[in-house]
């Protein structure tokens, strides 16, 4: 019986964090039908000061600024299977854990912006607007991260030269394609209105359905290669 | 020529042992490069304006680079999660070196946070600022403060980040770097300090635009990164992926 190192522990952590996420998600009352930028600093001011709306604001907000980092510990066990890799130098892994600082910390500055918005919704209705505009520029446009996330994991995967890689070839392919799809989102400040608007089809939609279908792939693999490598481990062992 | 330079590339890929190093060392030169060519060529935000513009003045310096702006940061959010592979190759630099982990973890650490003041809070204040020209003019002269304070103003990541480069370089005993390059380093440091006054001058030498906080600043950044793109190319070109010393460059 090989010791318990907790890192099944902090893989089941993630449906609960996600069931969180999406409950948060569901509760924020500007993402379910995304707050449109073309608003004026009237409708708002109007939207925080909504009493249906604020605690939801509030309240969704508060379950991601405890939750956002919840991330991290999957991105550090992406981190081990990638010090398992075939590689001559550490370099992929540190990049990895350089990105699992970075992403979060972006995240959580959209979530302070939308709190302080809602912290006193009566301000004037142009600091209301500076406020949810700075919260949406920042959580639609800061892509950067999570794009270097996938191409890093993709190039890890591809040099990862021995008979049984950690993951197979199509995980790479699949880090590519998403790190396509999050990239339009850059564009954010561009519109007001259409496919690139920070509710539009490309910055909001296909970006964030993107996040989410990269964060079920992932855990999957990555459960998948954490207990063949315990099988291998316990073949030596035995 | 291109087809050449691409079976180039696919020989590397497929047989170079150093390719990890490689694909560290090109997008390091390649960021920077285009690093460049995005602030001061297509967002226009550098070399900076002066602090001390009135708020109508600040409005105008939005709408006359208003694209720039969009397009410029736009491409910065995409490019920035890059400086995590370099970042990561700088560390192993640290690693590399006869001196403990601590020094390239930090530096890792430190380098990962840096990207936000860097270049990421700028971004988001100018893009931001663009996208609504008709925003409240006071508002627009606190997104503008907020953007080059925070580009320019913050120092510590730098300061300390280059400091611990510097400490390991001194230490190591397996001949990385040449121990001159420390003390570029702790140039490098030196003009983090020199830049504080920026946070209190609005004019002169000292303000965010001045000689002192940004010229001199610019300059001996744009020496340090060259000095040490160079190094770390001769370091890649003698690794032998061992512990010890490492060897000359072959002739």
């Amino acid at each position: 019986m090989r010791r318990a190192d907790g890192e099944t522990l902090l893989l089941w952590t993630l449906p609960v964090v996600a069931a969180i996420w999406l409950a948060a998600f569901l509760l924020f009352p500007g993402f379910v039908s995304p707050m449109s930028p073309t608003m004026s600093a009237e409708e708002v001011a109007a939207f925080y000061r909504d009493p249906e709306n604020l605690p939801r604001i509030r309240y969704s907000m508060i379950l991601f600024n405890w939750f956002a980092v919840g991330l991290i510990p999957i991105l550090a066990l992406l981190v081990l299977q990638i010090r398992r890799m075939a590689h001559r130098t550490p370099i992929f892994s540190y990049a990895l854990i350089a990105c699992a600082a970075g992403g979060p910390t972006v995240f959580l500055m959209a979530n302070l912006f939308w709190l302080t918005a809602a912290f006193r919704p009566t301000r004037d209705p142009q600091m209301t607007l500076l406020f949810n505009d700075l919260a949406w520029m920042t959580f639609s446009s800061q892509v950067g991260f999570l794009i270097a996330q996938s191409v890093i994991l993709a190039l890890a995967i591809h040099l990862d030269r021995q008979e049984r890689p950690v993951f197979a070839r199509w995980v790479a392919h699949f880090n590519l394609v998403v790190a396509a799809l999050l990239l339009p989102a850059a564009f954010a400040g561009a519109a007001l209105t259409g496919p690139f608007a920070w509710d539009g089809l490309l910055t909001f939609w296909v970006r964030n359905i993107a996040i989410g279908l990269w964060i079920v792939v992932m855990a999957v693999v990555l459960r998948r290669a954490i207990e063949r490598q315990r099988a291998e481990d316990e073949a030596v062992a035995a | 020529m291109t087809g050449a330079l691409l079976r180039k590339i696919a020989w590397h890929w497929r047989h170079d042992e150093k390719r990890e190093l490689w694909i560290g060392w090109w997008t390091l030169v390649v960021f920077y490069n285009l690093y460049g060519l995005l602030f001061f060529a297509v967002a226009r935000t550098q070399p900076p304006p002066q602090p001390s513009l009135g708020h109508a003045e600040i409005v105008e310096w939005f709408a006359a680079r208003h694209h720039g702006l969009i397009y410029g940061y736009a491409v910065v959010f995409i490019v920035g999660g890059a400086t995590a592979i370099m970042n990561a190759t700088l560390a192993y630099t640290m690693r590399r070196m006869s001196v403990s982990r601590a020094f390239a973890y930090s530096y890792l650490v430190i380098y990962a946070l840096a990207t936000l003041p860097g270049m990421l809070i700028m971004g988001v204040a100018c893009t931001v600022g663009a996208m609504r020209p008709d925003r409240d003019p006071e508002l627009m002269s606190w997104l503008y403060d907020f953007a080059f304070l925070s580009f320019e103003g913050t120092m510590g990541v730098f300061l300390i980040g280059s400091l611990v480069w510097m400490l390991a370089v001194l230490l190591d005993e397996n001949r990385v770097f040449p121990k001159w390059f420390a003390y570029l380093n702790l140039c490098n440091a030196l003009t983090e300090v020199v830049v504080a006054p920026a946070w209190i001058f609005k004019s002169g030498a000292f303000a965010w635009d001045g000689t002192i906080a940004w010229w001199i600043n610019m300059v001996v950044f744009v020496t340090y990164t060259a000095v040490f793109l160079t190094l770390l190319r001769r370091l890649i070109l003698r690794e032998d992926f061992g512990t010890g010393p490492l060897p000359d460059l072959a002739r």
